[in-house]
């Protein structure tokens, strides 16, 4: 196994709300990056997905926890230092016409942040842009258009080639194809396998749609109310202990009708993070709920080699 | 037969080439249509097409919708307003964004069935009551007193649902009901879709890019490319055996779990 290259270590967010109480996105979260791997992020809206990537980000300070990056815990830096430690992270957003200034021509785009690092000079930026384009699989004319003038699946390209362009280690992508149509996700996908193996990037990789994190990722994480509720290999999905993840996989909808039979429909809604059970997050939805899932939050333990689950009573794999 | 389309043609102001073209198709009460296909192919325009709410300038250039028995391209504005939201209504992708923010979702639905309706503020209120509960939907009156920003993105969509079956419409357009939602939630809509369509015997198209939810829901299935059908017939048949490449390459870049892995 390739080397950890960053450690997210009892991460924890509050944010204050009024009334003096406190919603935590982020509760104890803890887990490693190896070099090269994707790891995917599994969740629901309001699990605490985005609050994560802002950590690991360095965009927004946890309330508690450190993540260990080249050796030293990034919530701490200051100043220059936390502007040079930008460059080895960089991140492709979901909705590729939002991510830019739409003034700006495609090179410009792509080489500002060599700029800011004062890297490259004016004059190498049309030469830098049609490399990093040739990188992203779009022809160097390109360097001329305007985000408008492109479909979605080259402004994604064009968003990739940016995050590229400082030979980040890791790039964190927040649902970065969810905006796209299947075939040019599948295409955007492979141009990720690609450069990953070229590379060595390491990706973080945000989405909701469970089978293409499966199908894409190293790791997976499965997220709730802010809790990590699961860890286990991405080839192992099916293998999942959690009721919650066992939850979603039944929930994801399949061309393949031997499948379709065993969609479940989970009932309810997720509970307000401002007003969370007691003890396990997901007791109040669980049809395995019972007595000590009211009283005990469930300690996260390895029940398999690289699994991880955070639940008094594990199902058996089927 | 509830719904005929015969050889449609929608062209909009700024270009002179049909958005879409040829498109044709049947469906009878009770069925699921389920139109797929990639963004910008057509598909949303045809269901804005069968309830004339073209935006832009878009007209139908060509072709008969026939519904119920009614050319519907005879019908003047006062034939449209007794047909919409009330033998045919729409659910939109976001419901939230179908209402007013400013006012209260109780005040919107009872003023909707008042408008096409006899019955009095008390017994629209009942009646908004009566079909907040058929959605699953715990405490309506609550809701009825809330804004949309209050309420989550499935009890909005459940909201909408709720206000399109009210007069128990011959036909259902739901235009991406399931897109903006949650993987847990999308299950929920998607059950109670065919739980309404099938207790009702109301007929519905959806519209949707995502392949398993028209797999799992629909009787026929029609597949879009550039303005134009690639392929239909019974959703099994094509999701089966697809003839067509287009269909072909569609189905093949789907995410299926347990399929070939990317790394």
């Amino acid at each position: 196994m390739s080397e950890i290259i960053m450690s997210v270590e009892n991460l924890t967010k509050k944010f204050p709300v009024s009334g003096g109480k406190f919603l935590t996105a982020c509760d104890d979260i803890s887990f490693h990056v190896r070099r090269g791997e994707t790891i995917g992020i599994v969740g629901e809206s309001g699990c605490g997905k985005t609050t994560l990537l802002k950590a690991i980000m360095n965009m927004q300070a946890p309330t508690s926890g450190r993540i260990i990056f080249h050796g030293e815990d990034i919530t701490k830096l200051t100043g220059e230092d936390k502007r040079q430690n930008y460059r080895h992270i960089q991140m492709v957003f979901q909705d590729p016409s939002a991510a830019f200034d739409p003034k700006m021509r495609v090179k410009d785009i792509i080489c500002e942040p060599l700029v800011n690092f004062d890297l490259i000079g004016a004059a190498d930026v049309e030469p830098k842009a049609k490399e990093l384009l040739a990188q992203v699989d779009l022809p160097p004319d390109f360097v001329n258009r305007y985000p408008h003038n492109m479909s979605g699946g080259q402004r994604q390209r064009v968003a990739i080639a940016r995050a590229l362009a400082l030979e980040p280690e890791i790039i964190a992508c927040d649902e970065a194809t969810s905006a796209l149509d299947v075939s040019v996700q599948d295409t955007i996908i492979k141009l990720l396998v690609k450069l990953q193996r070229e590379k060595g990037i390491t990706y973080i990789f945000i989405c909701h749609d469970l089978a293409l994190v499966s199908l894409f990722s190293h790791r997976i994480a499965v997220m709730y109310l802010g809790n990590m509720m699961e860890k286990l290999d991405g080839d192992k999905l099916s293998a999942a202990r959690h009721p919650y993840t066992r939850a979603l996989l039944k929930a994801v909808f399949s061309t393949e009708r031997e499948k379709n039979q065993y969609i479940e429909i989970l009932p309810g809604d997720i509970p307000s993070p401002l007003d969370m059970p007691s003890g396990c997050p997901f007791r109040n939805r669980c049809v395995h709920c019972q007595k000590i899932c009211a009283e005990k939050k469930p300690a996260f333990t390895e029940v398999a080699e690289n699994h991880f689950v955070a639940c008094h009573f594990p199902l058996e794999i089927q | 037969m509830l719904l005929d389309v015969k050889n449609l043609a929608v062209t909009y102001a700024k270009s002179a080439a049909p958005t879409i073209q040829g498109v044709s198709f049947e469906l009878d009460a009770g069925e699921i249509l389920a139109i797929v296909g990639e963004s910008g192919s057509g598909k949303t325009t045809v269901i804005r097409a069968v309830l004339n709410l073209l935006p832009g300038g878009g007209k139908v250039s060509a072709g008969t919708i026939i519904f119920d028995g009614k050319n519907l391209a005879e019908l003047d504005n006062a034939g449209w307003r007794n047909l919409r939201g009330k033998d045919i209504s729409m659910i939109f992708q976001d419901s939230g964004a179908m209402l007013n923010p400013v006012h209260t979702i109780g005040r919107q639905f009872v003023e909707y069935i008042q408008v096409h309706s006899e019955l009095d503020k008390a017994a629209a209120y009942a009646m908004a009551v009566e079909k907040l509960t058929l959605m699953n939907l715990p405490n309506p009156e609550n809701i009825l007193s809330s804004y949309t920003f209050e309420l989550s993105g499935g009890m909005r969509q459940r909201v909408g649902i709720a206000m399109a079956i009210t007069f128990q419409p011959k036909l259902l357009l739901a235009d991406e009901p399931t897109s903006a939602l949650d993987v847990t939630t999308q299950a929920q809509i998607v059950g109670e879709l065919m739980f309404i369509t099938r207790g009702t015997g109301a007929a519905m198209i959806i519209v949707t890019h995502n392949l398993g939810v028209a797999s799992y829901l629909s009787d026929k299935l029609i597949v879009m490319s550039q303005g134009r059908i690639v392929e239909a017939g019974a959703t099994q048949e094509v999701v089966e055996n697809p003839q067509h490449a287009y269909t072909k390459s569609l189905l093949a870049s789907v995410p299926e779990m347990g399929r070939a892995r990317y790394v």
